[in-house]
Formats: structure tokens, C-alpha cells, sequence
């Protein structure tokens, strides 16, 4: 025994409050906790979550030197500021919500009852036994400053409103001159009332203030060509065109990496190649900045446009796949912008803007309106060719509201192409790509070769980490987040997409994110800083740490992290980078020999549990089954369902985990080994439409969890004795139904055969 | 007061949303129209089958230039003037009105369909009541009814006609709305000649801003 | 009295919503202090309400959950409910605010074991299920409430009612002689985040709301597809309690409309689109979805989401903004119109009508102390903007028509311009 076992205290607090007194024999579980559980300081209390109730915790941790405290009383998700004792390890058992609250009132059901109640006091001492209070990741960098890749819009606003708020920032962008697409407009869509008029597009004052600014570092004609390290302290190599490099040390990461427009190439059908005078975007807005405010003139012969057609949805929206599926989003707002420009200098210019759907929200309403009381006209049709005719373009459409075949003549044409993010090469191709470079085959190798170098060198970041150089795509090539309610989430912690690298986006939009993303960023090197966790656990001072003495460089923890924490020493070791870390534990799921841990959530902490639950021999006919289930979504959908009194079977016993991701399978094989008659799984959906929290951890953890199968055999067990089961937290009223239903399976097939051994 | 099409057609080469906006009282508004139909819907005619365009569809057709289609329909003419597309638009745009103006362009055009019953109606009230300052019932009737389809005077016809709407005759005459003596002449207001000066300077003030709004 | 620490260097946040939840989190996650003030009894605001969000379909409670869990692991954050902020004077760095809290009868031994609703007999209407259903009037508005707390209806106190809920607690929880009180503190910087309210549909005159009992709203909608809303997630139309097999969604009810709202809202064109899910997910190939629209507006990525619901054989589309409903005889709404694409007239009957209604801003008509209108400017449609160097800022659906993603964005922005305020307070102070 070392010297700090010697000074660990547990305790069990045991509440009679709510209930549970009149519903559970409470003497009964005290003796529990005392000989079974081993605690060395028990006491009941009629209204533990009272400030009585929580003084006299707090002495027991003051005066009497306890350390580990299980409170049996309600689910950890009530009362938990009353419970928070920073200092001591805690861990609570559900005997509200997961107990009386989920079983009948009735004296035949008061038994077994009884025997929940005394298997959640059972695990919450043997899970706090197994427990630390986690100390803080030790491996914190010091540095505060801001890396923003990208001097568009996005990146200035991230720069100057991180530098406003105290932190130094460095900025790189790859042309010579900051502004990025903002810099090529002539103007601006509006973006305050009374939204009627382009407006200044504002670069300018910010390339100014920029300047002034002592906060800021600016690289221009720079990329970053390697960035290592860790939230907190990253080192970023940022080489100029004179090819030299300089090595920054960042705490944080913003991608403002922006798009390009779609290639008009690809739309000869639209007239684009065949004729000078048929434009995208961005080349309307160069004629616009020659004409400054005069009459725009067309390329090939630079006579007056009288005549301007505009083709929204060029490449977009299309559903064969040949194009973009997506619609950029800003485009309707910048033709209305461009008419403008050729109505404000001459009112006598015919403007058409032909679109299926005009997509101008919010204030956009406001524009739209003015932009037809100038003249400019709207018509709903699809545009199919546009070919040179005479000395100047026809546009042929199907005018959807007429439902006729007709055409436009004009002098000038402008397609709308939206845009493509620079989001870096697609990970998933240059892993595979990377895959078949080791190929022993010269021509695959070969060609391999070619293909990585290629997607390299589309690389932002240059990240040197094991799972690749850059934030993950999403959908279409975006970094977007797939979170509804967490739009800044990457899968490269401290690092974050901001602007339309993101999604497509407008410049008030962009303006928001990259405000936003700058918060993220901040908020991120000031708890790398702390040691402490980012986002979903923020403020978890947890953190892994491996054995690895026991490893076997199988490699399954550097391959299975979601967000790409660990790398691989020199000599093939798993290397944690702990403040990349999300402390969603697949990493520990993954380990096959379980030499992964996090102080206070480990292969021992469920282990325990699951050893110290009672499982009644076959002849008792009560069965057991143990319910795995995600903290964020299933927990609480058990625990509504006891909110409600929604009644399920009393040989279940749940124990939360942190992700589905985070389970391995030794608690399967070896609850199963105990004599468990079956295993639910509960988890979130995976897959495209996934909302695991962890992104990839529900999908891992069942992958793997899918395995077991063999496992099963080779104990003689029926393979429906382990049960995955997708859950949404909404599911208050049908998982009750569901355990019942599993139950009533379990009873149907037997008890397990072992029991006993 | 009647203006040459063709002539029309050629000093606004086609941009019938222009000469609209020139020449048709509140034309300007068309422009605003952004097409979602409530006016069409909300018409109080909209499932009368005699109806070719309704109001949102007519400014379509402007901005895409169909001027003789429009200006012969008989969709304008139709309007009952309830204003219930006026209130419904979502761009607030004087439906009732704009309908109003693209009509009255066309008959002052000479190209809005003949005899279209609305129109001819309103000619001959307009033309009995400005003669006198009341309307003679009598020989109102007596204009739609002994009237065939060119137009020409026709006494069986007009016959027929009386006889169908008979009981309603009957009923005006009860309610002393309709005097059969007033075919000999009927009654009129105070002022003849103040009426018909108050009537000249109208036109001549219409003329003026139409020419104002031209320019 | 309720006390609370608050200094120049404190971030004040305005309404709980998501918008609100996020401002205060992303600020105290970043080692600032927060007071945040919400008017309901409980965080979380209209997304709470909603059963799923587009385009994933997910359940905006599981959000709710993740923030709420943050919020209780952070003793940065002093949470006020059934607050409203009755006045602001100061300037950018020193604010003093008051904040009126009404009382709510039950102080914080509550347990949420659910004795003192047993007890009372009343019923109320129940707000969180806009109306449609009725709770007892000691009540937990919602299963994930927070603060977890009972709340008793202020229309029993004085009543036995009152008297017997406090009999019910066991442990002394009700405290009927709460009377509202107003409260001053500190802040450095403020965040507006008051959010939104449903347009109201019975202005919208042709479309019956209120007088046609199966013409309903879409926040309404939300509340019958969700399981732990009135008809447990069932869609039956209010009339008879028949399956509403047949729905018929009606855009911009109220939004791009000058006689309504100026603005278009942005969120109901994906709102009505997932719910034909809803439709479709109660009755397979039976249930029959129409969306009425002028434009979809199905931005950027969203798209997707459009074309899949497009293709679709059990959802139409109609482009028409609908003129008028009238009641068949069995109840039916009959929706009246002219498709415009191609000039087709029509009379449809349906068994629901959904009218997509947009968003007033919730600032609209409130009565802004005076040194935030100083620093906030609404624009025409009621929305707010920043005018100037001030240390007020709007977050949220208090500043534009956004989707719940934007929103956050848009708080998480604010939460930063706060930051920089207080920031400055502190290197003034250090």
C-alpha cells in the first residue's frame, strides 16, 4: 500500500428524501454500502440536496478527510451544483430517476425493487473506488496569439476582432495583398437599412486598420507549409515567396481559407469560352470597377451595355450531379447588386434576371424590392442555351410563368457560378492515395505517387498529424460542422473553419463567423492554457494516458480518434497530444489490451461496476441485463422516462458512458462472463445524418461492438444476447418499450448458460 | 384624346413596360409585381372561364413584351373593382387601379376588344350620365339592349332582350327607379353648362399629366 | 431577496434561448462572468419547442442537453428565470441594470418530485405546447426544464389550490409569499438576445386562424409531431382528433409581406420542408404533403435537403400564394388560389393547413431602456443592428431572420464583441 492509498476516504451518502425512503429499505443499503461496498464512512439522509444535507458532505471532506464520495440519491443529472465538490471524486447512483421512479408501486414489485436499488450502490462505491479527481493536462503551451490563414474578409474580421479583445494575432495570406474576392468588387450587397443601394465594400478600412494595428503580424505572398504541435503551443512554419520560412508559435487556429468561383468553363453550354462578352461574378465586377460608376462597357468591342442578362444558378443546384448539387447562397443578392450597377448608371439599360427561385432572406427583401423599382426585371425561368446571335447574345429560356419557350437578346451576360471552398485536399482520398503509394506495383505507385503530391499540395494547413494535413471535409468539400447547435466544431481542436470555407456564404455573414471563430479560437488557447478540455466536455480537466509498457503499437487509438489527437513517437508509440484531445474516450474503446485510461472514466471505473452488480444464479429466474448507454442522449432519455413514470424491467441496470465509442469490449465479454443473460447498447444515430457528439465515436464503437459476435460463439451464446439499439433523446416513451421488449426476448431464449461459472 | 398604336408601338420599341409606365395610369407599379399570384387568387372572377389573364399574369406578359396579346385581352375589363387584390398584395401594389389604367390605354389605343360587355357598358353609361348629369335608365337600356353584336341598331334583338329581363324591369319601375316616361327625355342636374365646362377641364388636366408623365 | 455578484467586468445576457444559452456559455467557458436573464421559468427558449431541426432531423433537446450540462459545470454563470430587464443606464463598461423578477413560488429545496402538482386540482393552459394541451398549475413546463424547479401558476395563489401544494412538499420548497422583486447589478458589457415570436397568423385575415380549428401554425405543428407534445406526437387535426393525412403548407404567411412583415424570415421554407417528413414519417406513402409557396428558399447547403424532399412523390409543389381558406362541410380547410406557373386555378381541400408563419423580432414593441436604444438602432423590420462604440450587443434571431446554426454564430460573435469589452474594463482596472 503507497502512501496514497493510505490517505484515500470513501464515503456513501444515502438520501431517503423523495420517496425513496417510503419506496426502498435505506437501512438495507447503508448495510450495502458498508460491507459490500466497502465504504468507510456511510450516512442516510432525508434531504441530502438541501443545504443540511450538502454542509454535512462538505464537513465529511473538511473534517474527516473523505475523498471519494458515492451519493445515492437522484440521477447525476439533477441536483448537480449541489453535488459539485471539486475536490473529491464522485460518482452518483441513480436510485430516483433509474429506480423507484421506473418501477411500480405494488408490493410484487417492491422486492426487486429493492435489489436496483442495492446494485446502484453496489456500482456507485466501486466507481468512485476506481476513481481520481482529474488533475489537469500537465502538457499546457503558453501561447496565446491567433494563426489565421487567409486575408479575405474572414480572416481580416477574425484578426482585427481577436486583436480588439487583447490577443496578438498572425495573419497570412498567399497573394500580395490582403482583401482577398471583397478586394476585386466594385460594391457591395447592402448591409443595413435601408438596404436599397450597394454599398462601399469596406476593405479598404480594414487593410488600414490592419496596418495600425500592433496586435497584428501580417505575412503576405505567405503560406503556412507546416504546423505541429498542439492547442496552446503549435509551431507554424510560414514561408514567404523569397522561400524562407518563419517559425510562429500559436495557440490557435483559424482557417479562413475562402473559396474560388466555379469554373464557367465547365458551362459552354451557357456561352461561356464561346464569347467574350458572357461573364461570371467576378468578371462583371471587374468591368464594374473599369467602368467606376460609368457606363459598363462589354469585352469584345467595348461598346455601352444596353442590354444585360443575368443567369443565376449557372453550374448550381443541379441534381445530376454534373455541377454543383449546392446553392451558393449569396448569388442571388450580388445580380441583384450587379443590375444595379448598370441601372444606377443608366436607367435605360435592360436588366433581366432570370432564376427559378430568388433566394434573398431577411433584409434581402428590402433590396429586391428596390432593385425592381429601378427597373430591374425578375423573370422565373430556366435558362437552357446561351449562343451568339448578330452582333450581340441570345439567352433561350423557358419562361416558367408564361410556360413558354422563349429568348432574351442582350449584350452582355453574367452567370451566376457560385462558389468552391479552398478547403484543402479531400483526407479520405490522400489516405487512400497514400495507402496505394506502398504499393509494390511501380505503375500503381507511380501514379499513387502523383496523386498524393497533387492533394498535398492543395494543403492549408500542412498539419504534421498522423491522420492527415488538414480539417476534415464535410459535404461538398465544406469544413462546415455538421452541429446544428455547435456550427464551430472541427475535428481539429483549436482549429476552426471561418467564412466560406465553411459553407457558402455572404460577406455580412462572413463577417459574423469570423467574429465568431475568433471567440472559439480564444476561448480555445485560454483552457489549453488550463490543461482543460474544449468542446463537448469543456472544462474537463480528464485526460488520457496510456501504459506503454503494455502497448502493442497496434495503432487502433491513432486510427480511431475522431479529431486526430494522437500521433506516433519514433518509435512507433502512441503519442498523446493531450489539448487536442476531446476526452470522448475511443481511444480507450479501441484498445485491445486496455492500457488506455482517463483518471476518472477507465476500463476500471465500468469494470467495476459491472463486476460489482449482483447477477442472481439460473435458478432464481431473475435475469440480468446490463444497459451501456451514451451519457449525452440515451442517459438522458432513461432518465425522462423516470421523470414520467414510464415503467420498465427491474433486471436492467444502466451504467452511463461517455461515448458508445468509449466502450470496449473486456465489459461485454466480461459481463457476459458473469452471467449476464443479454447487453443493450444504447448509442446515437451514425452515419451521414450522425449526431454523436464525438462525430465518429457511435459509429466506431458499434463497428467494433459488431465484432463481438465471434466472442459470443465462442461462449456458446446466441448472438441477440448483445443488442445494439440506436437512441435519440427523444425516445422517453419507446425505450422503456423497447428494454421490456428485449427483456421479454431474454426470457423467451433462457437464462444464459453462464451462469454460475 | 385617342392615341395612335402603331405609333406607340414604334417611339417604345417594344418596351412595353416603359410605355405602360409613360402611358397607363399607375403603370409604374408592374415592375413591383414579384409574382406570387395572390391578386389571381383573390379575385372575386378568378373562376369566371371567360377570363384570359389574371393581373399577375398580365404583368408578365408586359415585361416580356406581349403588348398587342395585353392590350386586346379582356382580362382588364373584367375587374368588378372590389379591391380585394389592392389589399391582399404583398408589394402593395394598386392592382385595381393598374388593371384599370392598362384598359383605359387600350380603349384610348382603339385596340381593346369590341363590344367586350364591361367596356361596352361603361361607354354607353359613361356617354348617357356625362350628357346630363343623371342617367336616363330608360334609354340606358335601351342603348344595351336594341344593340347587336357589330354594334348596329336592332330591334328584334332588343326586343328579346326586354322581354328576358322583364320582371326586373317591372321591379325598377315599382321602386321607382325606372320611369318609362324618360324616353322622351328624363332628368338632368342644375348646372348643364357648368357640368359640361367641369367635365372639359377634366380632360384637359388628364391630357396634361398624361403628356407631363410622357415627357 | 435574491443577491448577485456582478462587477463592470461582468457580461450581461438577455433572454435564455439558444442564442442567449450560447452567448453566456461561450463567454464563461472563456473564464468570464455571466448573469443571465430569461423571462420564462425555465432555458431554452423556442428551440426547446421545436421536435426537429432541419436539415438533420435531429432533436434540438439533445443540444439542449449538451448546453445545459456546460451550464451546470460552470459556476461562472448565475442564471436568472422569470427576469426581465426593466432598466439600463451607463455607459460601455459600466452598466447598472435592474431586473424585475416575478415570483415563481417554489425556491430552490425543490426537488422536482412532482407532489404539489398531485395536490392541485387547477389546470392552466400549457404555454410550452403553445396553448394545445393544458397542465396542472403546479407544473415543470418541460421534462428538461432548468432551472429543475415546480412553478406555481399565479392564478391559484390564494386559493386552496395554493394551500395544498404547499401541504404536498415535503420539503418546504413552496413559498407563497414570493412577491416580485427588482434587483440592481453591475455589468461591463450587455448581449440582447431576446429572439423571436411567431407571427401572429389571426392577422392574416383570409387564412382564418383562430376561426377554422385545422388551420394551425408551424410552431404549432412542431408541438403535434413531438412525442411529449399534446397528442403525443400523433398528427391529428384540432377539429375532430381525425389523422391529418393530407397537409397543406402555406409559405410566407405573414413574412415578405408589407401589409405583415417587410422581411423574409429565412427558416420556414426548411421548417415546412421537414415537416413533410413529419407528415410522411406518420402515415408512409397515406400521408400527402402541399407546399404553397413564391420562392423556396432552401439556401446554400440546404439544398440538398430541398431536392430529396422534391423528389418526393408524396409532396407537391405549388407555386401560389394563397388567397384565401374556406371550411367544407366535414371540417376540411379548402385552400383557394391560382398557380402561377401556368396560370392553373384551384380549389384544394385539405385535411390541415399549416401556415408557415415567420418571425417578429421579440424587441418589436418592447419598451428598450433608454441607454440601449442609444447604442442599438432597429432597422424596419424591428430588428436590431450596432450603431457606434457601445458595450450593448444583439445576438441572435433579436438582430435577423435565422436558422437555429446562425444563430449561434451569430451569438457566438456577440459573446466575443462582450469580451472585448470587459477586456478593456480590466486592463483599465489591472
Amino acid at each position: 500500500m503507497s502512501a496514497t492509498m493510505a490517505e484515500k476516504k470513501h464515503a456513501a451518502y444515502i438520501c431517503s428524501g423523495c420517496e425513496l425512503g417510503a419506496r426502498l429499505d435505506v437501512a438495507t443499503l447503508v448495510k450495502t454500502a458498508t460491507k459490500e461496498g466497502k465504504m468507510q464512512l456511510v450516512r442516510e439522509h432525508a434531504f441530502l440536496c438541501s443545504a443540511e444535507g450538502v454542509a454535512m458532505i462538505q464537513n465529511d471532506i473538511d473534517n474527516e478527510g473523505v475523498t471519494h464520495a458515492a451519493i445515492c440519491a437522484c440521477s447525476r443529472r439533477a441536483k448537480t451544483e449541489a453535488f459539485n465538490f471539486s475536490t473529491t471524486a464522485i460518482s452518483r447512483g441513480n436510485l430516483r430517476e433509474g429506480v423507484i421512479w421506473v418501477r411500480p408501486d405494488t408490493e410484487e414489485a417492491r422486492e426487486t425493487t429493492q435489489e436496483m436499488a442495492e446494485d446502484y450502490v453496489r456500482m456507485a462505491c466501486a466507481e468512485v473506488k476506481a476513481m481520481t479527481v482529474p488533475s489537469g493536462n500537465p502538457n499546457v503551451g503558453g501561447s496565446k496569439t491567433l494563426l489565421v490563414v487567409g486575408g479575405g474578409v474572414s480572416g481580416m474580421t477574425s484578426a482585427l476582432e481577436a486583436a480588439k479583445a487583447g490577443y496578438k494575432v498572425v495573419l497570412v495570406e498567399k497573394t500580395g495583398a490582403l482583401g482577398g474576392w471583397a478586394a476585386q468588387n466594385y460594391k457591395r450587397v447592402p448591409t443595413r437599412e435601408p438596404f436599397k443601394d450597394p454599398e462601399d465594400t469596406g476593405v479598404a478600412d480594414m487593410v488600414s486598420r490592419i496596418a495600425a494595428d500592433a496586435n497584428i503580424t501580417v505575412y503576405l505572398n505567405a503560406t503556412v507549409t507546416k504546423t505541429a504541435g498542439a492547442p496552446g503551443r503549435f509551431k507554424a512554419d510560414i514561408t514567404v515567396e523569397s522561400g524562407s520560412t518563419v517559425t510562429e508559435d500559436v495557440g490557435a487556429i483559424i482557417q479562413a481559407s475562402g473559396f474560388t468561383l466555379y469554373d464557367a468553363n465547365k458551362l459552354p453550354h451557357l456561352g461561356y469560352g464561346a464569347s467574350p462578352d458572357v461573364v461570371d461574378q467576378a468578371g462583371l465586377e471587374a468591368l464594374a470597377k473599369a467602368a467606376n460608376g460609368g457606363a459598363i462597357k462589354r469585352p469584345s468591342d467595348g461598346k455601352e451595355v444596353k442590354s444585360v442578362v443575368f443567369v443565376q444558378c449557372a453550374g448550381q443546384r443541379d441534381a445530376s450531379g454534373e455541377h454543383l448539387e449546392y446553392c451558393s447562397g449569396y448569388c442571388c443578392n450580388v445580380s441583384v447588386k450587379q443590375a444595379m450597377y448598370f441601372k444606377d448608371a443608366n436607367p435605360d439599360v435592360d436588366t433581366v434576371v432570370l432564376y427559378t427561385d430568388l433566394r434573398l432572406p431577411g433584409n434581402g427583401e428590402d433590396f429586391y424590392r428596390s432593385a425592381q423599382n429601378k427597373g430591374v426585371i425578375f423573370s422565373k425561368g430556366v435558362v437552357s442555351t446561351v449562343a451568339a446571335s448578330g452582333n450581340g447574345l441570345t439567352v433561350n429560356f423557358k419562361d416558367l410563368i408564361l410556360n413558354e419557350d422563349t429568348q432574351a437578346q442582350a449584350d452582355l451576360v453574367v452567370l451566376a457560378t457560385g462558389s468552391v471552398p479552398t478547403s484543402g485536399p479531400d483526407l479520405d482520398a490522400l489516405n487512400a492515395a497514400v495507402v496505394a503509394s506502398e504499393s509494390k506495383d511501380a505503375d500503381i505507385k507511380a501514379e499513387a505517387d502523383l496523386q498524393v503530391e497533387k492533394l498535398r499540395a492543395k494543403s492549408v494547413l500542412n498539419l504534421s498529424y498522423r491522420q492527415g494535413p488538414d480539417i476534415p471535409h464535410f459535404k461538398h468539400g465544406f469544413n462546415d460542422s455538421h452541429f446544428i447547435c455547435f456550427p464551430y466544431e472541427t475535428r481539429r481542436t483549436a482549429i476552426y473553419a471561418a467564412g466560406p470555407v465553411r459553407r457558402p456564404m455572404d460577406m455580412v455573414q462572413a463577417r459574423e463567423d469570423a467574429t465568431g471563430a475568433a471567440m472559439k479560437a480564444i476561448q480555445a488557447v485560454e483552457n489549453a492554457g488550463l490543461g482543460k478540455a474544449a468542446h463537448p466536455r469543456a472544462g474537463d480537466l480528464s485526460f488520457p494516458t496510456a501504459r506503454l509498457e503494455g502497448c502493442t503499437q497496434c495503432k487502433r487509438c491513432t486510427v480511431e480518434c475522431p479529431f486526430g489527437a494522437i500521433d506516433e513517437d519514433e518509435k512507433r508509440f502512441p503519442l498523446f497530444n493531450e489539448s487536442r484531445c476531446r476526452r470522448c474516450g475511443t481511444c480507450m474503446g479501441a484498445c485491445p489490451v486496455r492500457v488506455i485510461s482517463f483518471e476518472n472514466y477507465s476500463v476500471n471505473t465500468v469494470g467495476a461496476q459491472v463486476k460489482a452488480i449482483n447477477v442472481p444464479d439460473e435458478f432464481e429466474n431473475k435475469p440480468r441485463i446490463l444497459i451501456l448507454a451514451c451519457e449525452n442522449d440515451a442517459y438522458p432519455a432513461l432518465d425522462m422516462a423516470g421523470m414520467n413514470r414510464h415503467d420498465y424491467s427491474a433486471f436492467v441496470r444502466v451504467i452511463p458512458v461517455r461515448c458508445l465509442g468509449s466502450v470496449n469490449t473486456i465489459w461485454i465479454t466480461d459481463a457476459l462472463n458473469s452471467g449476464f443473460d443479454g447487453i443493450m447498447l444504447m448509442g446515437c444515430k451514425h452515419g451521414e445524418q450522425y449526431q454523436c457528439h464525438f462525430v465518429k465515436g457511435s459509429e466506431l464503437g458499434r463497428y467494433r461492438l459488431s465484432k463481438v459476435g465471434d466472442t459470443l460463439k465462442g461462449m456458446g451464446l446466441e448472438p441477440e444476447r448483445v443488442f445494439d439499439t440506436e437512441v435519440a433523446i427523444t425516445d422517453i416513451v419507446t425505450l422503456p418499450q423497447r428494454i421490456n421488449d428485449y427483456a421479454a426476448q431474454l426470457e423467451a431464449m433462457g437464462p444464459s448458460p453462464m451462469k454460475g461459472f | 384624346m385617342s392615341v395612335n398604336n402603331t405609333e406607340m408601338a414604334v417611339r417604345y420599341k417594344n418596351n412595353f413596360l416603359k410605355e405602360l409606365e409613360d402611358q397607363a395610369e399607375m403603370g409604374e407599379w408592374i415592375k413591383m409585381c414579384m409574382q406570387c399570384g395572390v391578386c389571381a387568387g383573390s379575385c372575386p372572377t378568378n373562376f369566371h372561364p371567360g377570363w384570359d389573364h389574371p393581373p399577375q399574369e398580365i404583368f408578365m406578359m408586359v415585361r416580356a413584351g406581349r403588348r398587342e396579346e395585353v392590350l386586346t385581352s379582356n382580362s382588364m375589363w373584367m375587374c368588378t373593382s372590389c379591391y380585394n387584390c389592392y389589399v391582399r398584395c404583398p408589394r402593395k401594389l394598386p392592382i385595381t387601379h393598374i388593371m384599370h389604367g392598362i384598359a383605359n390605354y387600350a380603349h384610348r389605343l382603339g385596340v381593346a376588344p369590341k363590344l367586350q360587355p364591361t367596356r361596352n357598358f361603361g361607354k354607353i353609361f359613361w356617354n348617357n350620365a356625362a350628357k346630363t348629369g343623371r342617367v336616363n335608365e330608360v334609354m340606358l337600356t335601351v342603348d344595351l339592349y336594341f344593340r347587336n353584336a357589330e354594334g348596329k341598331f336592332d330591334l328584334m334583338g332588343g326586343i328579346k332582350k326586354a322581354l328576358e329581363m322583364q320582371s326586373v324591369a317591372i321591379g325598377l319601375v315599382k321602386a321607382g327607379r325606372l320611369n318609362p316616361l324618360e324616353l322622351f327625355g328624363g332628368h338632368k342636374c342644375k348646372d348643364q353648362k357648368g357640368l359640361q365646362s367641369m367635365l372639359k377641364k377634366a380632360r384637359e388636366l388628364e391630357e396634361t399629366r398624361k403628356a407631363l408623365k410622357a415627357a | 431577496m435574491t443577491s448577485i455578484v456582478a462587477t463592470n467586468q461582468t457580461i450581461l445576457v438577455v433572454g435564455g434561448g439558444i442564442a442567449g444559452m450560447t452567448a453566456a456559455l461561450e463567454a464563461a467557458e472563456t473564464g468570464k462572468q455571466v448573469v443571465l436573464v430569461e423571462k420564462n421559468p425555465w432555458l431554452g427558449g423556442r428551440t426547446a419547442q421545436l421536435y426537429r431541426y432541419f436539415p438533420k432531423m435531429c432533436h434540438p433537446t439533445c443540444g439542449l442537453e449538451i448546453n445545459l450540462r456546460r451550464l451546470k459545470a460552470n459556476p461562472r454563470i448565475q442564471v436568472l428565470t422569470m427576469a426581465e430587464v426593466t432598466g439600463i443606464s451607463g455607459e460601455a463598461g459600466n452598466y447598472s441594470v435592474n431586473v424585475t423578477l416575478s415570483p415563481r413560488y417554489v425556491n430552490n429545496k425543490c426537488t422536482a418530485c412532482g407532489e404539489c402538482s398531485k395536490a392541485v386540482n387547477s389546470e392552466i393552459a400549457d404555454a410550452f405546447n403553445y396553448n394545445l394541451g393544458k397542465v396542472k398549475a403546479a407544473y415543470l413546463p418541460h421534462d428538461m426544464a432548468y432551472p429543475q424547479r415546480y412553478v406555481l401558476d399565479p392564478s391559484i395563489i390564494g386559493t386552496a389550490d395554493a394551500e395544498a401544494a404547499k401541504a404536498a412538499c415535503k420539503v418546504g420548497a413552496i413559498d407563497l409569499d414570493q412577491q416580485t422583486e427588482t434587483v440592481s447589478l453591475n455589468a461591463g458589457a450587455i448581449v440582447w438576445a431576446t429572439g423571436f415570436q411567431p407571427y401572429a397568423a389571426e392577422k392574416i385575415t383570409p387564412y382564418r386562424y383562430g376561426e377554422f380549428k385545422n388551420v394551425i401554425t408551424n410552431v404549432e405543428f412542431e408541438r403535434l409531431a413531438d412525442p411529449h407534445g399534446p397528442t403525443k406526437g400523433k398528427i391529428l387535426r384540432p377539429s375532430d382528433g381525425k389523422e391529418a393525412k393530407n397537409v397543406a403548407f402555406i409559405q410566407c404567411a405573414g413574412s415578405r409581406d408589407e401589409n405583415h412583415l417587410r422581411h423574409c424570415s429565412r427558416f420556414c421554407c426548411m421548417a415546412s420542408l421537414k415537416q413533410t417528413h413529419y407528415v410522411q414519417e406518420a402515415f408512409g406513402d397515406e400521408g400527402k404533403s402541399t407546399i404553397y409557396y413564391i420562392d423556396i428558399r432552401a439556401i446554400d447547403r440546404f439544398e440538398d435537403f430541398y431536392q430529396k424532399v422534391k423528389a418526393n412523390p408524396n409532396v407537391a409543389f405549388v407555386k401560389s400564394k394563397v388567397a384565401r381558406i374556406s371550411e367544407d362541410k366535414n371540417g376540411d380547410p379548402r385552400l383557394w388560389g391560382v398557380n402561377t406557373e401556368g396560370y392553373k386555378r384551384y380549389s384544394e381541400p385539405h385535411d390541415l393547413v399549416v401556415l408557415a408563419v415567420g418571425m417578429e423580432p421579440a424587441v418589436k414593441g418592447m419598451a428598450i431602456p433608454a441607454a440601449l436604444s442609444e447604442g442599438i438602432v432597429a432597422d424596419s423590420s424591428g430588428f436590431l443592428a450596432m450603431n457606434g462604440n457601445t458595450g450593448v450587443f444583439g445576438a441572435g434571431c433579436a438582430t435577423n431572420a435565422l436558422d437555429v446554426n446562425r444563430a449561434v454564430q451569430s451569438a457566438t460573435a456577440a459573446a466575443l464583441r462582450a469580451i472585448q469589452v470587459v477586456n478593456q474594463v480590466a486592463r483599465a482596472e489591472n
